[in-house]
């Protein structure tokens, strides 16, 4: 270990005696955002009793601090589109995604919200919602267990504290 | 099982409307053309002893060579049962509407009219019911082509009041 290194963490240990921890901003902000998501309940099927599920007692989202679903969207920052998107909610959808104050994630939950599912030739279904809305995780699964639903969660959330190797995985520098 | 007076009547009523009658997974079939629909439906509601003048559900059918109306009757009063199925003419799918009869039939002569484009006569209010206004053909006709992929993942703009 390099000298510059030690000295580092040598003040950071003595930081810590007197309660005090060195960090940036961004870094600070996103670890109060990972750990409290605010849902937009966009149930569209039968995905959304999954994600009600999920909140409930048995699998208890709560315990990561994401249970607030929120009915508005300017009061959420978490959209997770459950179910399967027509055409004639597509419009809605994207009026909701724009109506969220930024920062804002999406997650497509089920196959019908990936990649249009068992419907993916339909003449009235969107073909994934990400021709409509970027979408940060797929959450594959008809439906995905509540289980998925969390796994997913905590995947975006590892994908939001460590923005520089989200960045490597995709551009690859 | 059908009752040998439902069998009676129905077969009254098919030699007035010129119709035919089947049996079918249990139930009588009577196959009429359309313009003979509104007196077999009418005739069907007031059979005596065992009427049928309860609309289960209404559908169109496509059969190729021309399209079905089917009405499923039953009642409230027994369990007697009928199924009453009117031809229709594919170039010009126009029916009389059921709605004057039983005004549950609104919407489920939309969504006919949705999927296979049939006309109902004097419907109050014959739009789409399930899809946007502006989609073009009638998705359930066995000649509808669905679009590629691609266009299906353009977004649609929203019309206003929609």
């Amino acid at each position: 270990m390099d000298v510059k290194k030690e000295k580092e963490l040598r003040d950071a240990e003595v930081d810590a005696e007197k309660n005090i921890l060195r960090t940036s901003i961004e870094k600070f902000l996103n670890w109060g955002r990972v750990h409290s998501f605010w849902p937009n309940s966009f149930g569209l099927a039968c995905c959304a009793i999954e994600m009600a599920s999920t909140g409930g007692a048995r699998y208890d989202l709560s315990r990561f601090g994401y249970e607030v679903f929120q009915a508005s969207p300017r009061q959420a920052d978490l959209m997770i589109v459950a179910g399967t998107l027509t055409r004639k909610m597509a419009p809605v959808a994207r009026r909701i995604y724009d109506q969220m104050p930024e920062p804002k994630w999406a997650i497509a939950m089920g196959n019908c919200a990936c990649s249009g599912g068992p419907f993916a030739d339909s003449y009235a279904v969107v073909p994934g919602a990400d021709s409509i809305i970027p979408i940060d995780v797929y959450i594959p699964g008809c439906p995905p267990r509540p289980e998925a639903l969390i796994y997913g969660m905590l995947q975006l959330k590892q994908k939001i504290q460590n923005p520089s190797k989200v960045r490597l995985i995709k551009h690859g520098k | 099982m059908v009752s040998d007076v439902l069998r009676a009547r129905v077969g009254d009523l098919a030699a007035r409307v010129k119709g035919e009658v089947e049996e079918s997974l249990g139930v009588l079939e009577l196959t009429v053309n359309y313009p003979e629909a509104i007196e077999t439906l009418i005739g069907a509601r007031n059979f005596a002893d065992v009427p049928c003048d309860f609309l289960h559900d209404l559908c169109g059918m496509d059969l190729e060579d021309h399209f079905e109306v089917v009405y499923q009757l039953s009642s409230l009063r027994g369990p007697q049962r009928l199924r009453i199925i009117a031809r229709v003419e594919r170039d010009n799918p126009v029916i009389d509407s059921a709605t004057r009869i039983w005004k549950g039939a609104d919407f489920l002569e939309r969504e006919a009219f949705d999927m296979f484009g049939i006309q109902f006569r004097g419907h109050p209010n014959l739009k789409r019911i399930y899809l946007w206004d502006d989609f073009e053909g009638y998705p359930m006709r066995k000649d509808y082509v669905v679009e590629s992929h691609e266009q299906r993942a353009i977004m649609r703009v929203r019309k206003e009041g929609e």
